[in-house]
């Protein structure tokens, strides 16, 4: 009797955990109400043109890669979503995502050599596509226009030298207290930060042919020049001034230059809408580079709606889908008729970024995310413990083996 | 219904009270801790569906691995530095509390707010206090001692700030445990003392210390495993950082279930973290029983 009603309700829960998804699920994470707004009118832009599709978009509010991680270990997985560029190695290598060259081939009009070579390949694994780069952002020099004006700068830095000439120049003891209270450049002990210089120095972290590289002369080198911005006391750190990050420490003036992404654009419109800043390319070492940072739009393997998803990605990241995400500013396009289209290149803060991508490169390293844990306490080691460089390195290289992934 | 005796009548009556919690238990407690110990002996990563059986190979790889080995350490000291502070702190905050004093409420709820915040708030409201120019440094510079450092990047002050956050926070709640352990001594006790002569301090040692024993006990395991475990200051405030000089074998057990896709080899770190807090327990039984005054 009562426990017959017990197990009614136990029935009802477990057929409605089972339930097979009948319409194609589209997810993505939440950042901002303006970026969820966009996500929505390219949506109902997108409802225009294929009514025949049905789908829902359901984004993921926090917790991100471990709920995406649970969904595709228990079989729900949603048909179409969204994937860091940086965790994409691992799901690809433990082969959870569906080839979409077969896609690729027959959609014509997707034209995948608009992309810009550096995404067009970006999410290539063993020979096979598994995702499109639906945007990127890429680590550009912002530098405040008042502080270069007051130290008689009119040029902007374009080499490592110049960026060590300028940051001097730039550091300043302004009420005369002994302490230097406007720093040249502003640094932070993250391998992401480093790995633009280590690029511009012809180093890599691992190679093309699985070899790392990490412990190598020329990534050695461009640690030691990185270091030594802020040994020399020229550059400083979020965390010397009670601040958050990088980008910060520039909105509050207190240093002149700053390495960062687009993302602090919108930041500095916000905290400090006074500051009147500029955006050149990264000066160069040997050669110029930059990072990349692009997330990727996928299919997984267990789906079973396959074209449906297709028919979404394919325009979502078509020219009219990424024209309507991008047009405003808040990404930056893949593609490169859209890129023109929205006027990026006359754009004196967005072409930088478009000129930046022809050398970028992208960040997405070939390994289980744990390199990245152990190579930013390496870092933190050489930064606050003050280890050896070489000698770190070294040791990172030798222990970075283990997380290959193939 | 018909039951042959009262006591089966008792039995089938309390059994069937219990049985719906009894099974939302094992389903999501007993059964989860018990599956834990089994996906520990495979290399159980979620998105591969071929999970091959390891035996111990995630144990042995575990006592390999330098950042476990660290982790094991700062987890250890942590638990060394915050119990016994912060029993001894909450005994005494509740010996005061248990006074007669002006704005007795006040102070109790003063000391008991931070225990009822959210850990996030709290965290983040104290790596502002430990910032550069935080207002640690800037009290301690007030103070006249030299202080310049960001208490939270550095590798020394790291582990001891976070331990210092717990105290703070924590002891304000064993404060309750105790005041309520104080409040059933009877008062004839120390007015048997007072007739003798004893001193305050002579009776707080010798009253009630002995007599709030069974507190005590309770105060020691509950935050012994609290420290064990400790997870949300260490994420919010350093993420193990810098080089690991704060990573604690809870943080340990998510990075690597949660990002590195490892499931039996994060269930293996966290067996051996459950081992690690099963085994103080029982010695804390053993050698200081709640009830041996």
């Amino acid at each position: 009797m009562k426990f017959n009603i017990i197990l009614l309700f136990v029935a009802i829960f477990v057929i409605g955990c089972s339930e097979k998804e009948s319409v194609t699920r589209y997810t993505s994470w939440q950042s901002s109400q303006t970026e969820e707004k966009i996500i929505r009118s390219t949506l109902s832009d997108f409802d225009k043109v294929h009514p025949e599709v049905a789908y829902q978009f359901q984004p993921i509010p926090g917790n991100y890669p471990e709920k995406i991680q649970l969904m595709l270990g228990t079989g729900k997985a949603p048909d179409l979503f969204w994937l860091k560029g940086d965790t994409s190695p691992a799901y690809m290598s433990f082969d959870v995502l569906e080839p979409l060259d077969p896609f690729l081939n027959k959609d014509t009009a997707f034209d995948q050599d608009d992309f810009f070579p550096v995404f067009r390949d970006a999410f290539k694994h063993k020979g096979k596509n598994y995702g499109v780069a639906k945007d990127f952002n890429a680590y550009v020099l912002f530098y405040n226009k008042k502080m270069f004006a007051e130290a008689g700068l009119d040029t902007v830095p374009t080499t490592w030298q110049e960026l060590y000439d300028f940051s001097k120049k730039l550091t300043k003891d302004k009420d005369g207290d002994g302490k230097t209270d406007q720093f040249g450049f502003v640094i932070e002990p993250s391998i992401d930060i480093v790995m633009p210089f280590a690029y511009q120095n012809g180093a890599e972290i691992i190679d093309e042919d699985g070899n790392v590289k990490i412990g190598d002369k020329e990534f050695i080198e461009a640690v030691e020049f990185f270091m030594s911005l802020y040994r020399d006391g020229i550059a400083t750190n979020p965390a010397d001034m009670g601040a958050g990050w990088m980008g910060d420490v520039f909105s509050r003036k207190q240093c002149a230059m700053t390495i960062s992404g687009a993302w602090l654009i919108p930041y500095l419109r916000d905290n400090a809408p006074n500051l009147d800043y500029g955006v050149i390319e990264l000066p160069r070492g040997k050669k110029k580079s930059t990072l990349a940072f692009s997330v990727a739009m996928v299919i997984p393997k267990q789906s079973e709606h396959k074209e449906d998803a297709w028919t979404l990605l394919s325009y979502l990241n078509g020219k009219e889908g990424m024209k309507t995400w991008t047009e405003s500013g808040i990404a930056l396009p893949t593609r490169k008729s859209v890129a023109e289209e929205n006027g990026f290149y006359d754009d004196p803060v967005y072409s930088v970024f478009m000129n930046s991508v022809k050398y970028a490169k992208l960040y997405k390293i070939n390994m289980q995310e744990r390199w990245f844990d152990e190579s930013q306490a390496a870092m933190q080691g050489i930064f606050y413990k003050k280890n050896d460089i070489g000698e770190t390195l070294k040791g990172l290289a030798k222990n970075l083996e283990k997380y290959k992934l193939d | 219904m018909k039951f042959k005796s009262r006591k089966k009548e008792q039995f089938f009556w309390g059994y069937l009270f219990l049985a719906f919690p009894l099974l939302l238990l094992t389903v999501f407690v007993f059964f989860p801790i018990g599956f834990a110990f089994v996906v520990s002996f495979f290399d159980w990563n979620m998105l591969i569906p071929d999970k091959p059986f390891v035996g111990l190979g995630n144990y042995i790889e575990l006592f390999q691995d330098p950042v476990f080995i660290k982790a094991i350490k700062n987890t250890i000291i942590y638990t060394l530095g915050v119990v016994p502070v912060q029993t001894l702190l909450s005994l005494f905050l509740a010996f005061i509390m248990n006074q007669k004093i002006r704005g007795r409420a006040f102070f109790r709820t003063a000391f008991y707010i931070p225990a009822i915040t959210s850990s996030v708030v709290t965290s983040i409201i104290f790596v502002w206090i430990y910032s550069k120019p935080g207002l640690l440094n800037y009290l301690l510079n007030s103070a006249g001692v030299e202080s310049n450092i960001d208490w939270l990047t550095n590798p020394v002050t790291v582990l001891p700030s976070i331990m210092m956050l717990n105290i703070w926070t924590t002891s304000g709640y064993f404060m309750v445990s105790f005041l309520a352990g104080l409040q059933n001594i009877p008062a004839s006790l120390y007015e048997a003392a007072k007739i003798d002569g004893a001193s305050q301090w002579q009776q707080f040692w010798k009253i009630t210390v002995p007599m709030v024993r069974p507190v005590t006990y309770f105060v020691v395991i509950m935050s012994l495993i609290g420290c064990f475990q400790v997870f949300d200051q260490i994420f919010i405030m350093s993420s193990g950082g810098p080089d690991n000089a704060s990573t604690t074998m809870s943080y340990f057990v998510y990075q690597n279930s949660f990002k590195y896709f490892r499931f039996g080899f994060g269930a293996a770190s966290a067996a051996i973290l459950a081992l690690l807090i099963f085994a103080t327990t029982v010695i804390q039984k053993k050698y200081f029983p709640p009830d041996a005054y």
